[in-house]
């Protein structure tokens, strides 16, 4: 234990025994001081109504108060105590709680930061073998042609296409973890600038597609503006993919008011998906529709949520099969 | 020989023989030496050489130089080049699998002329090295070294 206490009683002895000869506002806020003091060093309201009435009773002694006023005194004392005894059981319990859940957060950044070495390692040491075998099986393809039928040659190209591939997903995986590695420095984003740009570059991307896009003014949002931006390239990009197979598309963003939050949207009218499959959109590697439909690695939204997780807000997708999807995100908690 | 060579550092012989490909299927025709760890790239470009067999300091055209790298890493390779006045001017570009920012900045920061990622698919690979031979054996104007 430390002396604290002991230095606490005198302190607060003389400390009262000056605002009650003399009721100044700076005696008060020395009281302030001392409580603020006892807090930092672990101490509860029942140890200050302790140092209080044993201050009290020193307070009271050069008028040689009677024997019945101490009593008094100190049984006023203890009854304070009785009744602010929950307010110590309750504090005790935050503090506890808090140092809990200190340790947990602790834990998990650490687990966070392994996990997140653990895929960069893995993921550059996965590509040197994938450059390998696509490499090896274009030689094949190069030099030993005139030996390989119809068949060698398909098999060969789905290798490299296979490798190709698995490159791809690495690639979103190194994505992923390079993002949740970043700090985040929230400012005012203009999320319909941002998603005004994106929209056009889909739009160079692939002129000849007749695609409408509507996209709200003035949609802000308090954010980190890099991490927002590549949210809205996930949800934008994945909107015009999956409206390709229609003639026309029609491709909104805006924002609606929820309970007092605001609740950004992209929304399409395209492939749509089952809702009962809707929890599944976004973890890592899930796919909703055929590999021979829809190019993708399944890491985008799995992206998405990351950030908006990271953001303290929510995000959650409607759909239904060949009617479109609508993406909804909030950015606080 | 009229044309400089090509110091290849590069630990892993798959990669190893797919630049080499990729350089030959480019027509990049310098004479090409391969250094297999930290070590013996800077002992064939100091002259106390296994490889080089000789103990005159050899200045290749350029180094292509991976940082992932056994004994003496990529990085720290780099350093020593840029330390010694012999090959301080030494073109060198990073040919890696990394893209992390802090590999690239470090990197840079200790002297790189340029820093190029392996891609996964060959034909991109290929036509990476096509554009390093083209930058780099054609293009571009190295500072006349002293006693070549």
């Amino acid at each position: 234990m430390n002396s604290y206490p002991v230095t606490l009683k005198q302190s607060y002895s003389s400390a009262l025994q000056a605002y009650l000869a003399d009721a100044q506002e700076a005696a008060l806020m020395r009281a302030y001081e001392l409580g603020r003091q006892a807090t930092e060093n672990g101490l509860g309201v029942l140890d200050i109504a302790a140092v209080h009435q044993e201050a009290l009773t020193q307070v009271l002694r050069p008028s040689s108060p009677s024997q019945e006023t101490l009593q008094t005194v100190q049984a006023a004392s203890k009854f304070l105590a009785e009744c602010i005894a929950p307010f110590e059981m309750t504090h005790r319990g935050f503090r506890e709680a808090n140092a809990a859940l200190k340790q947990q957060a602790t834990q998990l950044a650490n687990l966070n930061k392994e996990l997140d070495a653990f895929a960069y390692s893995v993921s550059h040491d996965l590509r040197a073998p994938l450059r390998a075998i696509d490499g090896f099986s274009q030689a094949l393809l190069e030099d030993y042609l005139d030996k390989l039928d119809a068949q060698g040659v398909d098999y060969l190209n789905r290798v490299r296409n296979a490798s190709q591939a698995m490159g791809r997903l690495i690639d979103g995986l190194l994505k992923l973890s390079r993002l949740t590695r970043a700090e985040m420095r929230r400012q005012p984003v203009d999320l319909s600038a941002t998603a005004q740009a994106i929209a056009e570059a889909l739009r160079k991307s692939q002129p000849e597609r007749r695609v409408a896009f509507s996209i709200a003014g003035g949609v802000t949002a308090n954010g980190d503006p890099v991490l927002l931006q590549v949210v809205l390239e996930n949800l934008l990009s994945n909107a015009w993919k999956f409206t390709s197979r229609h003639a026309t598309a029609t491709i909104e963003f805006g924002a609606t008011w929820q309970d007092g939050k605001q609740v950004c949207f992209v929304r399409d009218d395209g492939a749509g998906f089952e809702m009962a499959y809707a929890g599944k959109l976004f973890g890592a590697f899930q796919r909703l529709h055929g590999r021979n439909d829809f190019e993708g690695t399944g890491i985008g939204l799995a992206t998405v949520r990351r950030i908006i997780d990271q953001h303290g807000g929510r995000v959650w997708a409607e759909g239904a099969v060949d009617r479109g999807a609508a993406f909804y995100f909030t950015l606080e908690p | 020989m009229n044309e400089k060579a090509i110091l290849l550092v590069e630990d892993n012989p798959d990669d190893e023989a797919l630049t080499l490909r990729a350089l030959k299927r480019n027509k990049i025709l310098n004479e090409i030496v391969v250094a297999r760890d930290g070590a013996e790239a800077l002992d064939y470009l100091f002259g106390t050489s296994v490889i080089s067999g000789q103990d005159a300091p050899l200045n290749p055209e350029i180094v292509l130089l991976d940082l992932k790298l056994p004994k003496l890493d990529g990085h720290e390779v780099l350093k020593r080049i840029r330390a010694d006045p012999r090959t301080k001017l030494l073109p060198v570009v990073i040919l890696t699998s990394s893209t992390e920012d802090e590999d690239v900045v470090k990197a840079y920061g200790l002297g790189a002329n340029s820093y190029v990622r392996k891609p996964v698919d060959f034909d991109q690979f290929s036509e990476a090295v096509r554009h390093l031979g083209l930058y780099w054996l054609v293009l571009n104007v190295p500072p006349r070294s002293k006693g070549r």
